[in-house]
Parts: structure tokens; sequence; C-alpha cells
């Protein structure tokens, strides 16, 4: 029996990207186009330790609705770069069937227990956190097996109560909880975003995704998370350069939220997935690294993008460019 | 060795061919000079012969007997005289510079420093084409090439090191701007836009959502199918198939029993201790049992009277032949050994 407030039910004259059209992917023809120079503001940071802002344990979901936009891979990173930072972060891959957070960290063998087997009883918690060797202040906790069904009877309390019990663990409660969402609005959603307190949105600037992301961020609403942040994944500047791809400021403007991070298209990203290393720890760092340091930076700062990449500009040559100075 | 004659020999007027050809036909150095000991010896050229030669009929070699030029000439009735003045003059055009440059220095250093660039770029080449190939040899299933290929873990090698703290975007790949507008990254200079998103815009984006996504969260799971209890409001009920692959509302321990589970933070988990707890008592109501018996377990009387019901149970001649074995069966397991004989021949005779 479903209700009639169901997700999956809109009125059929309701277009959720109003502002979407040819006109708006290019970003030439938007109003905003008149570039001023701005003092460029938390767009890098460095040679200081990031200031955490609020109160600790902070609980963020990372969620997107569509899925492959890259919330696995958002999740991983900003976790290793916050534990870089000197963070304790405990990362729960909330998707019961199909996780991978184990993957991308590189943990997969070693999780032998997880968030299941600690509400049954088989385990305490403590023993299905999984410490991460590189950064000791990483560790992670999968909610259930691969091939496992996790037990629904509690409904999404059974996650309040693994964030609480980390809250009040004996050798302190985490700086962080970042809870990998699985994609779509189903149980798992549910479940992942009950013990949050903010949220961060990955979407790519596609119209799927942004449907998907605006409706999504439309649920987190309703269930009182207020803090909701973007991150627009998968960028290319000769794409939007080529009016094939919406500006990021385009994506803003049609979902009205704050910018935690823009990531640029990088293959690198592909091939520290497939080695199970964090694309932060690439060294020397990727595009699509620096800027998850950079999400990561602002997240915990509680901060947003003052200014965004739009596309790229003929680099300027010296005279002695043709010796290759 | 050539010998280097000293005079400019010009060509005979009546065997003139057609084509005029200046050739250097040997640069040498003294005849005290060695070439063997060239790169380490300064060679001084005394002479640098240039000799026209035409159908070189000094040679004697006859070869430009045979060329067709020369035949033609040969049968074609130009007039020869004319020709040979023509060449003088040219030559004596020419004569003059290249007789400017006989006797001096010049020109030898030239040579010599042409010969060494040539020779260090040979070297330089062979060398190149070493290290190469060296490298390459290296490279093909190397330790670094896997990983960088994908195929090995770089974190598992113990060859990567983690990036530390303290100097994390110190990246010289990164210049940000402080006055200008732009960012160059990795080489390329991005254009920087100011971020315009207004507080009223996004409480009007707030605002149309709410409009939009009515939605109450749920709080409780259900089969579909199943009965929503008297308490609960039927919005905040999320139904689950009872096929959904990864989740079932089904649980074998209570809620309250699972939120102790989780809030544990010392001792035992409880499935283990209940396990454990349930073969302590199980031992217990064992040894209770052995206990409550009137005669008491005596494990070597048992088996001598196992061994005495196998012994009457065989025959004689296996019985002897068996002796050796049966000096092991003070073995417990031995024992188990000789009753599967055992059962196994009374089966036979059945």
């Amino acid at each position: 029996m479903a209700s009639s407030l169901h997700p999956y039910s809109f009125p059929a004259s309701f277009h959720p990207l109003p502002h979407l059209s040819t006109r708006s992917l290019n970003p030439r023809h938007s109003n905003r186009t008149r570039f001023t120079p701005i003092p460029i503001r938390s767009m890098l940071q460095w040679n200081r330790k990031p200031e955490l802002s609020g109160e600790t344990p902070r609980v963020v979901v990372i969620t997107s609705g569509k899925g492959g936009v890259g919330k696995t891979t958002t999740t991983a990173n900003i976790g290793v770069s916050l534990a870089r930072y000197g963070f304790s972060v405990v990362a729960v891959d909330a998707d019961a069937g199909l996780r991978n957070l184990d993957l991308l960290l590189g943990l997969e063998s070693r999780v032998v227990y997880t968030a299941a087997e600690a509400l049954n009883g088989d385990c305490r918690l403590d023993q299905a956190l999984v410490r991460d060797r590189r950064w000791s202040s990483l560790e992670l906790l999968c909610i259930s097996r691969p091939r496992s069904k996790l037990s629904l009877a509690f409904g999404p309390k059974a996650l309040t109560w693994v964030v609480d019990a980390l809250r009040s663990r004996s050798s302190g409660p985490p700086d962080f909880v970042l809870i990998d969402c699985p994609a779509g609005i189903d149980a798992g959603f549910v479940t992942a975003i009950a013990p949050a307190h903010e949220a961060v949105l990955v979407t790519t600037p596609d119209i799927t995704a942004l449907r998907d992301a605006d409706r999504v961020t439309g649920l987190l609403e309703c269930d009182g998370i207020r803090d909701i942040k973007m991150i627009v994944n998968r960028v290319r500047t000769d794409l939007i350069r080529g009016e094939d791809m919406m500006s990021v400021l385009d994506v803003q403007e049609m979902l009205g939220l704050a910018l935690l991070g823009v990531i640029p298209d990088d293959a690198e990203v592909i091939k520290s997935t497939n080695r199970g290393y964090p694309l932060v720890l690439n060294q020397p760092p990727s595009m699509a690294g620096l800027a998850f340091e950079q999400a990561a930076w602002r997240l915990a700062e509680q901060d947003s993008m003052k200014a965004v990449m739009v596309e790229e500009e003929p680099k300027k040559r010296g005279f002695f460019s043709f010796f290759g100075g | 060795m050539a010998s280097i004659p000293a005079t400019l020999h010009l060509p005979r007027l009546r065997s003139l061919p057609p084509l005029i050809r200046i050739r250097f036909l040997s640069v040498a150095a003294s005849p005290n000079s060695q070439v063997d000991s060239f790169p380490s010896r300064r060679i001084h050229l005394k002479n640098l012969v240039i000799r026209a030669a035409g159908g070189s009929l000094d040679s004697g070699d006859g070869k430009n007997a045979k060329d067709p030029a020369h035949n033609e000439l040969e049968g074609g009735g130009v007039d020869p005289q004319r020709m040979g003045l023509s060449l003088h003059a040219t030559i004596s055009t020419i004569r003059a510079p290249l007789l400017r440059m006989k006797g001096s220095s010049f020109d030898m250093k030239y040579a010599v420093w042409l010969c060494i660039a040539f020779a260090a770029s040979v070297v330089v080449i062979f060398v190149r084409q070493i290290v190469v190939r060296s490298h390459r040899r290296e490279r093909q299933g190397s330790v670094a090439d896997l990983i960088r290929r994908g195929q090995l873990r770089s974190d598992r090698r113990g060859i990567s090191k983690p990036l530390r703290y303290d100097d994390p975007f110190n990246n010289p790949l990164v210049k940000a701007g402080e006055g200008d507008s732009t960012i160059e990254m990795f080489g390329k200079v991005y254009r920087m836009a100011p971020v315009t998103l207004t507080r009223e815009q996004q409480s009007s984006h707030q605002k149309r959502r709410s409009q939009i996504y009515q939605w109450k969260s749920p709080t409780v799971f259900l089969k579909e199918g199943d009965d929503i209890p008297p308490d609960v409001d039927p919005d905040r009920v999320r139904w689950i198939p009872a096929n959904h692959p990864f989740a079932t509302t089904v649980s074998d321990i209570d809620e309250n029993l699972a939120r102790e589970n989780v809030y544990q933070k010392h001792g035992a988990p409880f499935r283990i201790r209940v396990e454990h707890e349930a073969m302590q008592r199980k031992i217990d109501a064992l040894q209770s049992r052995q206990k409550s018996s009137k005669t008491p377990h005596d494990p070597n009387r048992s088996t001598r009277d196992f061994e005495r019901q196998i012994n009457s149970a065989r025959p004689q001649e296996q019985q002897e032949t068996d002796l050796p074995t049966n000096q092991h069966l003070e073995h417990p397991t031995s024992g188990r050994d000789s009753d599967e004989i055992t059962t196994t021949d009374e089966l036979k005779k059945l």
C-alpha cells in the first residue's frame, strides 16, 4: 500500500528544472557572465590546518538519487582527505547490497564483520570498524555483507543507533561520520539519511542527474536536513565551451544549492578506483584529487565556493616560449 | 694515405667533357702526421688540392669512355676549344677564393670540428640507444610498471610514500592569482567566475521544493501484505517487497536486544556469549548425568571390556595375526579403528 505522497508521484505539469533550455546550456548567455576580477578565496587553501566547525560528530550523508555519479568516490576521497587533515573519520557504507566503498579504499580484504553482525550480536561495533593502515584516523564500517540481506526490521533506527554508539564510544567520538548513501530513494536511502544532520549532494551536469538531485534535495529537506551542499562531478570545460554541457553556474542556478566542490573529469579517477588507492593520495596530485581535497577543506570549515573555474584560457606565452621558456 | 699533389691540375682541352666536376681529391695531413691519432693530435694541412677533372683520361681506368655524355660530346660536333676557353674562364673565376683559402688554418679547423661533431653525435646516439633499451628492459614487467598499469596495488607493495599533512597543497602545478580572476593548474589557465547565489535564491528554491515534494520520512518497514500496527502513521510506512534482493523485514532478535548489541563496548558479543553459555550448560548436564549414574566412569575398565568383546568376536587366526596391532589398542583412537574392523567383519559374516 503506497501512500498518496509517494516520492515517485509528481504532478504532470511539474517541471523540476524550469530554467533548463538550450540557451541556458551556454554560460556565455547567462547574466552572470560579466566577469569581474575577484579575490580568489577558498578556491585553494594551503599551508594551514582547516578549522573544524560545527558540533562533532558531523554526520554527513553523501547522496545523489541517480546512480553512477560518484557518491562512493566522493566519500572515499573526502574521507581520506579529512583523515589527512588530522580529523577522525568513520566512513559508513550504507549500500546494503552493492557496497563498493571498501574497494575504493583498498580495504575489502579486511572486512570481516559488518554493522549487521553487530546488530545481531555476533561482534561488537568496534570489532566491525576497519581501521585504514595509511591513515589511522580513518575507519570503515560496512552495513552488511555483499550477498546478504540487510534486516530492516528496525527501520532507519538501526543506523541511528550505530551513530549514537560511535558518538559514545570510549575512544571519543569521531569528528566526521560520512555515510555513503545508495542510489535511489528506496529503503536504503531512508536508512542512510536517518542519522544525518547535513548532506552532500553529488551530481553531474546532465539533466537526468539534475532532476534526481532536485528530487532528492526535496526529500532531504522534508526530512529536516537543511544544510545541503552540492558537488558537481565530471565537469569538462571543453564541452562547456562548446555548449555541449551545462556550466557549473547553470547547475547551481537550477538547484539553488551552495557549492562544496567542482570535480573535473579526470582519467585518474578510474585508475585510482581500480587500484584501490584514493585519488587524493596520488603523487603528484591530479586535478580531480586536488578538487576533492578542496571540497573536504570546505566541508570541514562549513564553507562553500565563492568562485568557480568556467573555462580554459589560452596561456600567455612569453618571449622565449618558442624555446620552451 | 693519399699523397698530396702540390699543384692544381687543369684538364686537357681536347678531352674536356661537357660537365665540369670540381672534386676534392684528398684532404690529408702532412706526411709526418698520423690519422690514427686523430682525436688527440693536432693536424696541420699544408695544401688543399682542388682539381677540375673532366673525362679524366689520366686516370686510365676507362670508365669515362663509357660515359654517354662523353660519347655525345665526341659525336656531337661541339667545338671543344670554345668550351675549353669557357671552362678556363670559369675556373679562373673560382680559382681566386679557393686559392685564397689555401694555406690558411681555418679550413682545417673547420674540418676537424666537423669530424668531432659527427663523432660526438654518433656516440650520443649510440649511448642513448643503449640507455633506452636497458630502461625498456627494466620497465617491462617491473612492479612500477604493473602498478602504473593498474595490475598491482601500490599500497601493498610499500613503494608508495603517503602524503603527509605538512604541505599538502604546495603543488608547483597550481598557481592561484590573488589579484586577477584566473588560476593556472597543471599548465592550463582557467578563467574564474564568481558565485552569485544569494540567500533569497536559496530560500525560493527551498520553497519551491517544499511545495512539490511533500514527503514524510518512513519510520517503519513492513513486508507487503502485513497489517499496519495501530500506533503507526500509514504515511510513514515503507513497504518492502518479500523478494527484495537486499532487504528483509525479518529479524530473529528483538529491537531492544539489537540496540544493546550495538551499544555494547566491552566483553564477549551477545551471540558468542549465548552460544558459550549454551555449550557450558550442555557440558554441565552431561557431567551431572555421569555423576548420577551408579557405576563410576572408568575409561580403562571400559576399554578393557571393549577389547574383550572384540577379541571374542574375532576368529582365532586373525587374533594371532593382529597381535602387534592390539598392543596399540591402549590408545583410544586405535580402539576405534579395531571397532570399525570388527563391525565390517560382522557385516561380512551376516
